[in-house]
This record gives structure tokens, C-alpha cells and sequence, in this order.
């Protein structure tokens, strides 16, 4: 089993560069055909015009498109990767703080996501053909008109407006001097022993999480739903109730290991749109992540930033996608067998 | 009757129609299955035999219910049987043989788990399953029955998982066996093992047996009793041997006269007309269900529906006119004048190869030849047949002479011009000159059009500025020309039946005037009476129009009634060719000599010993 | 036939009900929005809604920061939102369902490019990717549209291609081209219309879709100008003032989930009864 999973790893790995390849040079061909002009942008309102074409020959905007292109890319390929106009800083030190953020948002509303998705498909098949099941199915898709950042701004206003219990602002109380060890907070407590620390981290995340993993469970739930309707037909379960296998082992041992494989699929694709989503969560929630810096670079077109991170979210998306084939790869017995 | 182990007494099973409408689906039916023997319940699709097994599993569909009657097993009732207890029948006295082997397991499981849940279940101890297990899959003449424990369903082929499937079944020593055409999915040497693999298991473990098949001729071989059904009513009941060698029911007879056989003389097959009324219009009718259809019919049988009586020792038929049965007979056809063999080829296939390349690995590739070198020759208004089964490349020939695959090499001549290398030239001659009739109707027709759009769907292509009223003109002529009523032009595929839909399927084809008609397997899944209709309508065809045909089956029988010469195919290679006639009386290859014998045999009384070669 | 159920469908009849009701605000905006949404009144800023206690009857569902009537801006802004909507979702639809068709249909190295094609442009997060290319396309109504068609055309390429590709398979497919149709014939007469059903869901479903995107891009600035409302814009505003008046906020909300409502019934209702799965007589 390790043979197949490391082909697939190497294979997505070889995939991947050409991937990333075209998609920088998008990105980088998509920020060169502005509108404004990020010189301009970057100088004061009363910058004369030689001013302004000065900086523009400083932040090489006056080269060959190509040849930025290749300027960035070594650049960035040694690791640096530029210098932020707005913020006067190194953009992999900016997104070395931010990116541990989002990741840990991110993984905390995965889980909500995959346990939310799974009870609830489990759910709305047990109920199927009732009542209750259609009304269930109607709730899922009321559900899934909400997009995450509604589900965000209804938590802010329900627990943190007019029953506030919960905080709904940045990552930690400000009370709290953060420690820097990883960069993930929720670790980083653990390792300092402050348990009270760790529970206002945790505090601070339970809104935007929840909100992004609720959001995101309701397809995996219909997914799970269907797969189970569609498995429970097939001939095997006949056949197994045929041998007298009782229903509920049927279902757990049979079905859902059967339908578990079209949902994974689905899961990966959601993930990467989960991760998405984290940008805007961030934004109403005040949350110090990568999201935060790609609107505050957007809205001041610092490219540096705008390009790395764009970057940044495309790699992560990635490996997503990777864990989630291998996932699936050691799952489905077929795919295995060369 | 107490010694019984399975009784049914006038079991009658209904559903709802719209309407508030009930509808019986089996009627009355009745049968005493004793400990150790086979019985056999026979009929065409829609007749209500697979019912009969639902009922005992109570999986009845949602719908429907046992309306009147008794079911009982070892004098305990099946029907009012508590959900528990019955729970426990299943799988420990009471066993399943599916019909469809490969989706039956599991696909995430080996076949070590499902097994040992199994054995779990009836009480082995988990110490001795894997043992158990093996010895199990040895019985089934499985080789490497260790190897086999660890593999998945889809490492194995079909033949394989039944064989699988027969070894759990039979694990617990079950008192009944219900076996639901086991074999149909099969090729046919492999059903002949396995038919023999069952025998031999009830034999051993002296289970009775339900033997539920749509083959009348594999039933007389394997069953000691048979009852017909039809429209879901018993119409014939006797010993199995007997009923085939002589039926008393009409249907039943011209069941027997419509199965195209490989050793008697050349004699048409009996085409009953009409199909088995589907559901729907089951309530409508009074009388005898099968009054439409039947060549014996006379008034009392339209006005009062005849139950199974005794007409003979031990054999019951449920007819008014049993004595006219004898009667109905088929012509013995005159043998096909002598055609002189001046005629001119029409297709010439010489060298023909398609070959496909898997990856293996990151960087290796294994070539797989589908066709390995095919050369033969269709001469103007001949019907050749291809035979073989599956795996052995016949309908690969027939997507490349049709044009849907590409040979990898060698020429296909149509009348001089090689269209084997795709060109405009290639295409049109193509168009002009060959059709095809594809094997499933279901995805042959486009569920979107009329049936008149589909049959005259050439003239879009050819003759776009045609009226719509001179187009529907020739759809219903096309229609007519397969023998369906021009008030069919208006509906859609999905209100037709299996055969009406392979009509028109054909009607399609004959609108362009082919040459050349490539037909892969259109009569497989079909009813047998259904499918010798087809058959006499595509030798009424052959005489009105004159054209050739690449008849492609895996039936040998059907082959051997309607082609001049037939092709054996094994593995992607002709392994034998000759006139039809002869290669099946005297065959040459091995292959060939197989194949013939896994044939049940026509006489019921003559011997039949599917081989027990090494498992596949 | 088919067309009749549909229109039986509980979720189909409730789904094109608020989707009319939308869109009827949005075209009749100009008449029956009771001011003018940009009027600034600086006195009444931050009013809440008639009904309550401290309400203004002239101004039904309050004024915001600025004491501009919620309610007019709502009306406004549903008319930026249904003409991103109807734009965008079309645009993707055009460009997604070309694709998709010939890649599913030729196969080979067509299909290839634009699998690939697919997957590069689906490794990103289509926010991440919308906010990029407005970066690159400068902020307004326009780009936005622009933005969603570039973003959202995978979405069903990806789908439909999967759909053509079980068509393509079929014998009728295959007989059609043996008959003498030609490819375009074959496309347009014999896989257009079973893909169709499926194409019309998702326009429905991408237009709600795109109502959100927009939202989205309004809430950070990049849509519509100071000038002019949308909804997405009104959250933004009104989470300033989040303690204050939490009408302000949760009317804007609402009307993006109404709508995006309507528009995923109608979807969901639509592909209910046009499945051909289920249209297939069932026999026993």
C-alpha cells in the first residue's frame, strides 16, 4: 500500500509544478494589465509625473513582461519574495505570520465540516421517505442558500451582539501577550502549559469556524445522502440482507464504507473552497490571517503581496488535493491493484 | 403433505395500481418442495417467477403484499413470520444464489471478511474460519482457494464470485436453496460448470433447490419438477423431463417449438405473436391470460380463466383444450436452395487487428489485442454469423467494419474500396452501404425523439428538404416493413417493449437500403418468443430486400437457424469457419467441440455432463 | 409532458415566485423605491424600522450611517444584483457549456487541454481568483461580471462535460453518426438535448451564485461605486454600526438569502423533475 500512495504523491508533485507554473504567470499577467497604476498608488497625491516614472523604473514596471516574469520567479523560487509597498516589509515574513493563522482556522472548520457533513447525511438518509425526511432535505437546501460569510455575520450578531458569549474579534483577548513558537496559536499554548490561553484562542475561533464548517458540511451531507441511497441499492446490500446481516451492521459496515468514497471526493473539492472562504471570514471577524492581508493588498494594489499570496493560497489548495487522493486511493481497493 | 419443506397454496401476491385498481401479480400458485430435490419455475421476463423468491425473503417491493394464500417452510408460515425469526432463516436454513455474481460482494471487502461475517453469523468460531472458508471455496473447485481469501471481487471474474457465492450459500447447510437465474450473466461454457457445481452441492448437503430460469431447456437438465408460469399464473406443472419432451399447456409448447435448437433438422421457430401483457394490462383482461396469443383459443377461454388441473399422472396444465397442444407445429423449412457461388463479395476483411495499450506503471505499457488477425468474406445476400464469448473479439469486428473503432492494421474492402484507413471517400461508402443494429435497445434510441423521428432519422441527414408528410409517410412504411402498427409513430422509446423496441431499431437501419447489416447480439435479453419473432422477421426481410448480414452472438442455436456460414471466435482469432451446418454436426477445434457441448442438449431425455474443467 | 410536471413542482412554483418577486423590485426600483437612495439625511441617521418604537414611517425600514432609507437602497441594490446575476451566469454558461461540449464529445487531446485547463483554473480558490482579477480589472459592475464569467465557467465545464461524456457513450449517439449526421447535426440534435436539463439547473444555481460573488466583492469595495447601492456594500456599512442599529445589517442579509433562496429552489426543483432517471417508465 506505501508503493502506490508514494507513486501517486511523486506523480501529483510532478503535476504540480507545471500548475503552479501557469498559475503565477496568470496571476502575474493579470496584475500587469491594470488599470491603475501601482506607482502611482504608492506615491503621495501631489508626486509629479517624473516622480511617479522613477518609481515605476524602481519597482521594474518598466521592463519586458517576460522578463519580470523570470525576475519574480527566481526571486521567489530563493525564497524571497519581495518587499511589500504598502507595509515597507518582507512579503514572506507578512505571510509567515499570517499563514498559520488560516491554516488553523481552516483545519478547525474542516473538522466541523467533515463531522457536521457525515451526522448529518447519516441523518437525512435514516430519514428518508418521511415526513421528516423531506422536510430534512428542504432545511439542507434553505441550508445551502446561506453562504459562509451570512452564517458569520448571523453568529456575530446572535452570540456575539445580543447574547454576547462568545468573542468575535481577532485571535486572542488582547489581555493575553501571544507566544511565538509555531505560529499556530492553539499549539503554541499548549507548549507554553497556559490552558486559560488555550481556551480563549479556542474562544475566538469557535464563531468563524463554525460558521465556515457549517457552510460547508451541507453539500458533503447531501452528497453522503445520495451515495448512501444509491449504495443501498446495489446488489451486494441485497445480498447481504439476503444472508440475514442485520440492518444496522449493514449500514456501517457495508454501506457507508461504500458511499464514504464519492463523498471524499466531494469533501476535497469543498476543502479547497473552504479554504477560500477563510478570506472573507477573516474580514468579518477581524481575524489577523492571510484573507485580511490579500484585502488590504487589493485594496492598496501592492502586488507583491496580491502575487504571493495568491500563490500561497494556490499551494495549499494543493496539497489538499493531494491528501485527498492518497485518502482516497488507500480507500478504494480498486484503484490499488495495479 | 408434511413431508414438504417448502409449501405454497394458492399464493397470491397484488399491488396497488393508480385508481385504487388492484392488480394480482402471482395468482395461485401452488407447489410442494420436498427435502433434496430441484424445483424449477420457468417463464419469460414479466411472468412473476423472481417474485416468487421475493416473497419468500419477504423483499417484496414497497407496494406490494401477499393478497391470499399460504407460504410455508418446514410447516412454519413464511408470510405472517415475525421479522426476527424470519431473520434468522435467512442465511442459516434458507440460502440466495444471485443472478448478477460480480455486483453480489462487497467491492471495498475481500472475500475473506464477507465470508467470516458470514460464518460469524451461523456460529463458527473465530478460530476456525479462515479454515472453514478454505475448505469451502476448495469444494467450489476454486484453485488457490488461500490466494483467493484476500482477493477483491473485482480481481475475480464472473464465473469465479458465483462460485464464491454458491460456497456461502451453501456454508450453513442450509435446508433451501433459492436460486434466481444464476447463470444468466455467465458465458455459456462457465454456466455449464457452474450448473454442475449446483447439482453437486445438493448432492452433497442435500438442500432443495429453487430453481428460477428463464431457460426451459437448461430447467429439464438440472430440475426434477417444473411449473411454468405466465403473466403470473402457473400454466403447466409436472416432471421436468416429461413436460419438455411433451407439454401439455399451448404456451408451453410453442415455448418449446420458438427455442432454436443445434442438432435437430432446419425447421422454423414458432412465432408467437404478440408479447406477455406488462402490468398495466394485466386487469384489463378476463379470461385466460394467455386467450390473445394462444393458437388453441377458443370462447370459453376468453370468458373464464382455467385453473391447474390434473390432465395426466402427475402432470397438470391449467387449459380448456389441452388436447389440441400436439397440434401445434412449426414448419419444417425446405432447405435453402443451393445459391450459385458466382456471388460477388461484398465485404472483404483480410489481416484485421485492433490492439490497445495500457499503461503500466509510470513508464511501462502492455499491448492487449482485442482482434489478432482476422481475414473472412461476406459474400452479397449471405448471413454470416460470428460466434464466440465474451472476451473473444466479435464485437470488437463489428465497431471496426462499422466504422467506431479504428484498426490498428489490416484492410476492410467494401465492394473494392478499403475503408479500413478513415477518409471522406471512406465514410461515405460506408454510410451508403452498411448499418448497423445495436445490441441494447435501452441506449440505442434517442429517449428524446418519436419513434417516426428515429426510424427516418437517415432522410435528415441525406434528404433534409423532405416534407414532414412524405417523412411520416415513411416511417410508418418502415414500420409496417418490421411488422409494427403505425400508431407507434407517435410515442417515445420508453413506451415500448423490449422487442418493439429492437424493431425499431432494425426499421432505422433498413431506412438507409444497406448492403450490409451488422447485427451484435439483438436478440440476447430477449424473451425467447419475443426473440423468435425477430428472427422470422429478419428471414421475411431477407427475402423482400436483399442483403447481407454480420449476425454476431453468443448463442449458437440462434446462429445456427438464421446463418449460411458462421465464424468461431476465441480470444481475438478465428478459430473455425465453414458453413453452419457442418461446423456445428461435425466441429474441428477444440474451442468449437466446448462450446457445442455446454449447449443443454435439445432431448431432455439424452445425458448432459457439463465438465468439471478447472474453474474460470 | 415533462415541461407540465415541472411546473407541479412545489420547490419549481416557489423558487420562480421569489425569483419574480426579485426581480420585479429590481426592474420597478426606479418607481417604487420611496427616495432617492443616495439622499443623504444627516438628522435621521441610523433610524430604525417603522414598526418599531423609535421608527419614522416615512423612512419604512430605517436609514443607515448616512440616513439613507434602507429600504430604497435594498430596491436598488436587488437591480445590481439581478443584472450580475442574469449577465454572469450566462457568460459562464456560454463559455463553460462550449467547452465542456467539445472537450466531452471529440475527446483525445482537445478534451485533455481543457481538463487541464480546468483543473489550473479550479486549483484556485474562486475568491482568491475574483479578487485577483479585479485587482487587474479595476473595480465596478462590469468587472464584476467579467470576473464571475472567467471564474465560474469551470464550474460548468467540469459538470456538463462529465454529462456530454455519458452521452457521447451512447449506441444512439454512435447510430446517428453511422446514419450520416454530421458531428454538428449530431451535437445539436442528439447530445444538446439531454444535456440541456442539466444546463438549465445550473444557470439557475449559478445565478445565485453570482448574487453572492457580488455581495462579496461589494463588502470590500471592489463592486459598485460610493455612488450607488448594493447589498454586499450595505453590510459593510452597516458593521460599523453593528451595536446600534442591527437592522441595518440583517435587512441586506436577508435580502441575499431570499434570494439566493429562490434561485437554488428553482435549481434544485428543476433538476428534480427534468432527471431523466426519473422519467423512465418504472417496470416490475
Amino acid at each position: 500500500m506505501i508503493g502506490p500512495v508514494l507513486a501517486l504523491f511523486g506523480k501529483r508533485l510532478l503535476a504540480a509544478i507545471p500548475i503552479l507554473f501557469v498559475v503565477s504567470a496568470l496571476v502575474f499577467a493579470v496584475l500587469r494589465v491594470l488599470p491603475v497604476d501601482p506607482a502611482a498608488m504608492s506615491m503621495p497625491p501631489n508626486a509629479t509625473k517624473a516622480e511617479i516614472e522613477a518609481k515605476r523604473t524602481e519597482m521594474g514596471l518598466d521592463r519586458p513582461l517576460p522578463e519580470q516574469y523570470a525576475i519574480w520567479l527566481g526571486q521567489t523560487l530563493r525564497g524571497d519574495l519581495g518587499t511589500s509597498i504598502h507595509f515597507r516589509r518582507g512579503v514572506a515574513g507578512l505571510i509567515g505570520e499570517s499563514l498559520p493563522a488560516t491554516i488553523e482556522l481552516a483545519a478547525l472548520s474542516m473538522a466541523i465540516a467533515a463531522a457536521l457533513g457525515f451526522a448529518g447525511g447519516l441523518l437525512l438518509f435514516h430519514l428518508r421517505g418521511s415526513w421528516r425526511g423531506e422536510a430534512a432535505d428542504l432545511g439542507s437546501t434553505v441550508l445551502m442558500s446561506t453562504p459562509d460569510f451570512l452564517f458569520g455575520l448571523m453568529f456575530i450578531l446572535a452570540f456575539g451582539v445580543a447574547w454576547p458569549i462568545l468573542p468575535f474579534t481577532g485571535r486572542l483577548a488582547a489581555s493575553f501577550a501571544r507566544p511565538m513558537h509555531t505560529g499556530f496559536l492553539l499549539l503554541d499554548t499548549l507548549i507554553e502549559g497556559r490552558l486559560d490561553m488555550f481556551a480563549d484562542a479556542l474562544a475566538h475561533m469557535i464563531l468563524p469556524a463554525t460558521a465556515l464548517g457549517l457552510a460547508f458540511s451541507v453539500p458533503i451531507m447531501r452528497v453522503l445522502r445520495s451515495s448512501l441511497y444509491e449504495v443501498d441499492h446495489a446488489d451486494y446490500i441485497r445480498q447481504a440482507r439476503l444472508r440475514g446481516v442485520p440492518e444496522g451492521r449493514i449500514l456501517l459496515r457495508h454501506t457507508l464504507k461504500n458511499a464514504v468514497l464519492p463523498t471524499l471526493t466531494l469533501m476535497g473539492v469543498q476543502f479547497g473552497f473552504l479554504f477560500g472562504g477563510t478570506l472573507l471570514i477573516e474580514v468579518i471577524y477581524s481575524y489577523p490571517g492571510l484573507g485580511n492581508l490579500m484585502v488590504d493588498a487589493v485594496r492598496n494594489a501592492d502586488l507583491p503581496i496580491i502575487q504571493a499570496v495568491a500563490l500561497a493560497y494556490a499551494v495549499v489548495v494543493l496539497v489538499i488535493n493531494m491528501v485527498v487522493d492518497a485518502l482516497y486511493l488507500v480507500l478504494n481497493p480498486r484503484l490499488r491493484a495495479a | 403433505m408434511s413431508s414438504a419443506l417448502l409449501s405454497a397454496k394458492g399464493l397470491t401476491v397484488e399491488t396497488g395500481l393508480a385508481h385504487g385498481q388492484r392488480l394480482k401479480v402471482l395468482s395461485d400458485v401452488s407447489f410442494d418442495l420436498e427435502p433434496g430435490k430441484v424445483l424449477g419455475l420457468v417463464g419469460e421476463s414479466g411472468a412473476g417467477k423472481s417474485m416468487i423468491g421475493r416473497t419468500i425473503a419477504q423483499l417484496l417491493p414497497p407496494g406490494f403484499a401477499v393478497s391470499a394464500g399460504s407460504l410455508s417452510f418446514a410447516g412454519e408460515d413464511l408470510v405472517a413470520m415475525e421479522e426476527g425469526r424470519r431473520r434468522r432463516l435467512l442465511g442459516r436454513e434458507i440460502a440466495f444464489i444471485p443472478q448478477e455474481p460480480l455486483s453480489a460482494l462487497n467491492p471495498v471487502s475481500t472475500v475473506g471478511p464477507q465470508f467470516g461475517e458470514h460464518l460469524a453469523r451461523i456460529g463458527v468460531a473465530a478460530a476456525e474460519r479462515r479454515d472453514r472458508i478454505r475448505t469451502m471455496l476448495e469444494a467450489v473447485h476454486l484453485p488457490r482457494a488461500a490466494e483467493i481469501i484476500d482477493h477483491y471481487p473485482h480481481q475475480l471474474s464472473g464465473g469465479m464470485c458465483q462460485r464464491v457465492l454458491i460456497a456461502m450459500a451453501f456454508a450453513s447447510r442450509p435446508r433451501l436453496v433459492i436460486a434466481d437465474e444464476p447463470t444468466t450473466a455467465l458465458d455459456v461454457t462457465i454456466q455449464a460448470r457452474i450448473v454442475g457445481l449446483m447439482a453437486e452441492m445438493r448432492d452433497a448437503y442435500q438442500a432443495a433447490v429453487v430453481f428460477i430460469t428463464h431457460d426451459l431447456r437448461l430447467a429439464a437438465q438440472i430440475c426434477d419438477d417444473i411449473l411454468v408460469l405466465y403473466a403470473g399464473r402457473p400454466v403447466e406443472k409436472g416432471p421436468a423431463r416429461s413436460l419438455l419432451g411433451a407439454p401439455l399447456h399451448p404456451y408451453a409448447r410453442c415455448l418449446q417449438l420458438a427455442i432454436p435448437s443445434l442438432s435437430a433438422p432446419e425447421r422454423q421457430l414458432y412465432a408467437l405473436a404478440g408479447e406477455m401483457p406488462g402490468l398495466a394490462r394485466l386487469s384489463a383482461l378476463e379470461g385466460c391470460r394467455f386467450a390473445p396469443r394462444c393458437p388453441s383459443v377458443g370462447d370459453i377461454c376468453r370468458k373464464s380463466e382455467p385453473h391447474l388441473a390434473a390432465v395426466a399422472p402427475g402432470r397438470e396444465a391449467a387449459c380448456y383444450r389441452v388436447e389440441m397442444t400436439s397440434g401445434i407445429t412449426s414448419t419444417t423449412e425446405a432447405p435453402a436452395e443451393a445459391k450459385p457461388e458466382e456471388r460477388k463479395t461484398l465485404l472483404a476483411v483480410d489481416g484485421l487487428a485492433k490492439r490497445y495499450r495500457t499503461r503500466q506503471g509510470l513508464f511501462g505499457h502492455r499491448d492487449f489485442a482485442a482482434v489478432n488477425g482476422v481475414s473472412f468474406e461476406v459474400a452479397e445476400d449471405e448471413f454470416v454469423g460470428i460466434v464466440g464469448e465474451s472476451g473473444s473479439g466479435k464485437s470488437t469486428i463489428a465497431k471496426l467494419v462499422v466504422g467506431l473503432e479504428r484498426a490498428s492494421s489490416g484492410r476492410i474492402e467494401l465492394s473494392g474500396l478499403d475503408i479500413a484507413r478513415p477518409s471522406p471517400e471512406a465514410r461515405r461508402k460506408r454510410i451508403d452501404t452498411v448499418q448497423m443494429v445495436f445490441q441494447d435497445p435501452q441506449s440505442a434510441l434517442n429517449p428524446r425523439r418519436r419513434v417516426a423521428s428515429i426510424v427516418t432519422q437517415v432522410l435528415e441527414a441525406t434528404a433534409p428538404q423532405i416534407g414532414a408528410a412524405e417523412r411520416l409517410a415513411r416511417g410508418r412504411e418502415l414500420l409496417a416493413e418490421v411488422g409494427l402498427s403505425g400508431e407507434l409513430s407517435g410515442r417515445y422509446p420508453s413506451q415500448l417493449s423490449g422487442g418493439q423496441k429492437q424493431r425499431v431499431n432494425i426499421a432505422r437501419a433498413l431506412c438507409a437500403t444497406p448492403k450490409l447489416l451488422l447485427a451484435d447480439e439483438i436478440v440476447s435479453g430477449l424473451d425467447v418468443s419475443v426473440q423468435a419473432q425477430l428472427i422470422a422477421l429478419l428471414r421475411r426481410l431477407r427475402r423482400e430486400l436483399s442483403f447481407s448480414m454480420l449476425f454476431i452472438s453468443h448463442d449458437l442455436a440462434v446462429v445456427r437457424n438464421l446463418c449460411d456460414r458462421v465464424l468461431v471466435m476465441w480470444r481475438g482469432e478465428i478459430v473455425e469457419s465453414g458453413r453452419t451446418a457442418q461446423v456445428f454436426a461435425a466441429p474441428q477445434h477444440a474451442y468449437t467441440k466446448s462450446l457445442l457441448a455446454a449447449v443443454p442438449p435439445d432431448d431432455p431425455a439424452s445425458v448432459w455432463a457439463p465438465f468439471e474443467a478447472p474453474a474460470t | 409532458m415533462r415541461k407540465v410536471a415541472a411546473l407541479r413542482s412545489g420547490r419549481v412554483i416557489v423558487g420562480l415566485a421569489i425569483v419574480a418577486v426579485v426581480l420585479a423590485c429590481a426592474l420597478f426600483a426606479p418607481l417604487i423605491a420611496p427616495h432617492d437612495p443616495e439622499e443623504q439625511n444627516l438628522i435621521s441617521t441610523l433610524l430604525p424600522p417603522a414598526w418599531s418604537a423609535a421608527g419614522d414611517p416615512t423612512y419604512l425600514l430605517g436609514t443607515d450611517s448616512l440616513g439613507r432609507d434602507v429600504l430604497s437602497r435594498l430596491l436598488y441594490g436587488a437591480r445590481v444584483a439581478m443584472t450580475v446575476a442574469m449577465l454572469a451566469s450566462l457568460g459562464a454558461m456560454l463559455a463553460g457549456a462550449t467547452l465542456a461540449h467539445i472537450g466531452g464529445y471529440f475527446g483525445g487531446k482537445v478534451d485533455w487541454l481543457i481538463g487541464r485547463a480546468v483543473d489550473v483554473w479550479m486549483s484556485f480558490p474562486p475568491v482568491v481568483l475574483s479578487l485577483v482579477l479585479m485587482t487587474g480589472l479595476g473595480a465596478g459592475v462590469r468587472s464584476v461580471i467579467l470576473a464571475i464569467v472567467l471564474v465560474d465557467w469551470t464550474r460548468f465545464c467540469r459538470v456538463l462535460r462529465a454529462e456530454v461524456l455519458v452521452t457521447t457513450r451512447q449506441d444512439y449517439v454512435a447510430a446517428a453518426r453511422l446514419v450520416g449526421f454530421s458531428h454538428w447535426r449530431t451535437l445539436t440534435r442528439e447530445i444538446l438535448p439531454a444535456t440541456l436539463p442539466l444546463l438549465i439547473t445550473l444557470v439557475s444555481i449559478e445565478m445565485g451564485i453570482a448574487v453572492i460573488v457580488e455581495a462579496v466583492l461589494s463588502f470590500v469595495g471592489m463592486s459598485v461605486g460610493a455612488n450607488q447601492s448594493a447589498w454586499g456594500q450595505m453590510i459593510a456599512d452597516a458593521r460599523q454600526s453593528i451595536y446600534e442599529s442591527a437592522w441595518n445589517l440583517i435587512l441586506p442579509m436577508l435580502a441575499i438569502f431570499v434570494t439566493v433562496l429562490g434561485f437554488n429552489l428553482l435549481g434544485d426543483g428543476l433538476r428534480r423533475t427534468l432527471d431523466p432517471r426519473l422519467m423512465q417508465t418504472r417496470d416490475v
